[in-house]
């Protein structure tokens, strides 16, 4: 076989769609369409095949009303009405997939067009409802929409279980519709293993990007909207030894970084470890929570079995809700809770998720519960295990925690993730519990992680349950195949702008990559490296990604050089084992295939990219252009 | 001053002397990759002595040692331990550690 290196450019996500959007408007403006016979434009912003642009224009400036008819009873459509104007442009949102989807558009005057937009099937390996059990009643025009924690894409679930949104992109973690309707979630881009993205993007349910919002230190697990918009981020410092001890407040304008939290200034980082703790990732933040009434900040820490406060102004730690066992005493005395209530019911949350600040002060979260111990000998296996949604009461005078809420216990090991998950509080005894990480192997919940289960074995189901309780009373359930990180019950329109024309920025800023100071002895060959490397090179417009495969404990670095200068990046071939895989998107199957992402800051000119292994430096023949 | 030792020879080290001690793997990149910076250093600093022992074959002075996996790199004064880096690190780091011994 002879040597090939696969190179790939491809521009934004972000130009592709301006590109696309100039082009349908365009067309719009030279066709000047009526509503007798309007312009339809399928998946006008190439992510999403279960939407529709529908344009037309009117003399007179009106308030159109669109319907996609569903599938069986006029009760289940879905309407909205626009603002009046001359030109109109409507997202269609809600599409049935592989079907003649009716659709209606109405004015004022009771004139009408009823459309039919035809969609294609969704990918194969979409993950499809395997029950559900809803009403229309209950949930009136909302869908439910889950995030991937794999390779599997984001999609929304109506009433009956069909499939009614997704993106064909892999986007990351928390989706979260933000005060203007839009809606914030991780962006697809790899950054850094296990599952570090390029930050956060803004959204309309079209899957056009307004914004991506790049961050130095990258984007994982959650974000949060403050009153005045600007984001709260979860991250870390790469320079760094440890991950995922960090949040920033992002300008949601500029994307600048305008506020940092370091837990590592108020935690101890060798005590209270978790079942899954190690020292890099000792405490494995996985949400965040602003509460406005005590201005303080609420961060979930998976690794630490501990869901911790901070004073907004000062970072200063205020309280931790967790098992105290294995903290020093003077940090039990000053910040731990001491359980007071029914004991017999309580039970400490362990390397939990989501955690939520209800109106009253409650503090809610996912119990996940892995371990369920802090100590080696008292954890608890996962098939003896169940996980939970839970509400704790605390008293910060008394520093007392009562549990006066939970479900799941009951379910024991059917209900168990032992990672990722979330709840919602909608309102006094209403509350969403999403067990989106459940594996079972053998039909008993398995000892790994969803991502490192063999999913295509017979043995083995990945799955997802999401729940909804209302003083009591589970009014709706719906289970699907795969994992997924967390779940939000939203509508598919909103009373804002479902769609905002005009191009999306790419804004904040990447990190410059770390380079390697030390450069082997190699001899340099004119020639491209073998094939068993299987090397990609896939460029952006303000990074690249280099795809390779090694055997372990080969000596692999990357060198860009032009004439006079040389950049190295050194590349670890050794096989990492990950405690937490809370999102396996970027999780090869083969641990002999890595991936680096380099960013373009700092770096100008064409650059060759050469590649050592062991003691010789190949050509690859692909050169990087940054600005 | 880049030397290769066994366990055995570990023990007729002088042991007032500061050193490092780099616990390496054959088959580890990050290991092969340090070799270089050692290297490195050690051409910087030609006085200073650097000892390499081979984890995988001198596996009970590593248990004794407490080290854990590879690279490991172990900073001794006066016979007492004084830091150790765990995994590859660039030169900054090492001569940081290196120079807190004098």
């Amino acid at each position: 076989m002879s040597n090939t290196i696969r190179y790939i450019s491809q521009d934004h996500l972000i130009t592709r769609q301006n590109r696309a959007e100039q082009e349908f408007l365009a067309a719009f403006a030279a066709e000047k369409p009526t509503l007798a016979a309007p312009k339809v434009v399928v998946n006008p912003y190439l992510i999403n095949p279960l939407c529709a642009l529908v344009m037309f224009t009117t003399p007179d400036a009106v308030a159109p009303t669109l319907t996609v008819h569903g599938k069986r009873y006029e009760r289940e459509n879905i309407t909205h009405t626009f603002k009046p104007a001359t030109e109109h442009v409507l997202p269609v949102l809600g599409l049935y997939e592989d079907f003649a989807n009716q659709v209606t558009v109405s004015l004022p005057d009771g004139s009408s067009t009823t459309l039919t937009i035809v969609t294609g099937k969704l990918p194969e390996d979409v993950c499809r409802c395997l029950n559900v059990q809803a009403s229309l009643d209950y949930l009136g025009d909302n869908i439910m929409f889950l995030s991937p924690a794999g390779k599997n894409l984001p999609v929304a679930y109506d009433y009956k279980g069909d499939i009614r949104w997704m993106l064909t992109e892999n986007t990351m973690f928390d989706i979260k519709r933000m005060k203007n309707g839009n809606i914030v979630t991780g962006s697809s881009r790899f950054c850094h293993m296990p599952y570090n993205c390029t930050g956060l993007v803004e959204i309309n349910l079209l899957g056009k990007i307004y914004k991506e919002y790049r961050m130095p230190g990258n984007y994982h697990h959650d974000h949060f909207e403050m009153e005045d918009g600007n984001l709260l981020a979860l991250t870390q410092d790469f320079s760094r030894d440890t991950v995922e001890d960090m949040c920033v407040l992002l300008d949601r304008n500029t994307g600048y970084i305008l506020k940092t939290w370091d837990y590592r200034r108020v935690l101890p980082m060798s005590v209270g470890g978790s079942g899954s703790q190690d020292a890099h990732d000792w405490f494995h933040n996985n949400a965040v929570w602003y509460d406005k009434r005590t201005h303080s900040l609420t961060f979930s820490g998976r690794h630490q079995d501990a869901v911790i406060n901070l004073d907004y102004e000062t970072g200063d730690l205020k309280w931790i809700i967790g098992d105290p066992e294995g903290w020093p005493q003077e940090m039990v005395d000053k910040y731990f809770f001491k359980p007071v209530g029914d004991l017999t019911r309580f039970d400490w949350q362990y390397e939990q998720h989501a955690c939520v600040v209800c109106p009253d002060g409650d503090v809610m979260c996912f119990d996940n519960g892995q371990y369920r111990a802090k100590v080696k000998e008292k954890y608890i296996e996962n098939r003896n295990n169940f996980s939970r949604g839970v509400r704790y009461r605390i008293n910060t005078d008394k520093m007392e925690i009562e549990q006066v809420w939970q479900y799941g216990k009951e379910r024991g090991q059917e209900f168990f993730s032992p990672y990722i998950c979330n709840v919602e509080y909608y309102g006094e005894g209403h509350y969403m519990i999403h067990s989106g990480g459940i594996g079972r192997e053998g039909g008993y919940a398995a000892k790994a992680l969803g991502p490192f289960l063999d999913a295509q074995s017979p043995n083995v189901e990945l799955r997802s349950i999401t729940v909804e309780e209302k003083d009591g009373v589970v009014l709706y359930q719906l289970e699907t195949e795969g994992n997924f990180y967390r779940a939000e019950k939203l509508p598919l329109y909103h009373d804002g702008d479902n769609l905002v024309l005009g191009d999306g920025q790419l804004i904040g800023s990447l990190e410059v990559t770390e380079e390697f100071d030390t450069v082997p002895e190699t001899e340099e060959v004119f020639a491209l490296p073998p094939s068993f490397h299987n090397l990609l090179i896939e460029e952006d417009e303000d990074r690249f990604v280099f795809h390779g495969r090694f055997e372990k404990g080969t000596l692999a670095m990357l060198c860009l050089e032009k004439e006079g200068e040389s950049h190295n990046y050194f590349l670890n071939t050794s096989a990492t084992w990950h405690l937490a895989m809370c999102s396996g998107a970027f999780l090869e199957k083969d641990e002999r295939d890595i991936k680096i992402h380099i960013s373009k800051l700092g770096l100008h000119g064409v650059f060759k990219i050469k590649l050592i292994v062991n003691d010789r430096k190949f050509q690859t023949g692909v050169s990087i252009c940054c600005p | 001053m880049i030397t290769e030792i066994t366990e055995k020879e570990y023990g007729a080290l002088n042991q007032s002397e500061p050193k490092l001690i780099e616990f390496y793997s054959k088959t580890c990149g990050p290991c092969k990759m340090l070799s270089f910076v050692l290297k490195d250093i050690s051409k910087q600093k030609p006085e200073f002595p650097i000892y390499i022992i081979d984890f995988d074959e001198n596996r009970e002075l590593k248990e004794r040692l407490g080290v854990k996996g590879f690279p490991t790199m172990l900073f001794f004064k006066e016979g007492l331990e004084v830091s150790r880096l765990e995994g590859l690190k660039q030169k900054p780091a090492i001569i940081s550690a290196i120079d807190a011994l004098a």
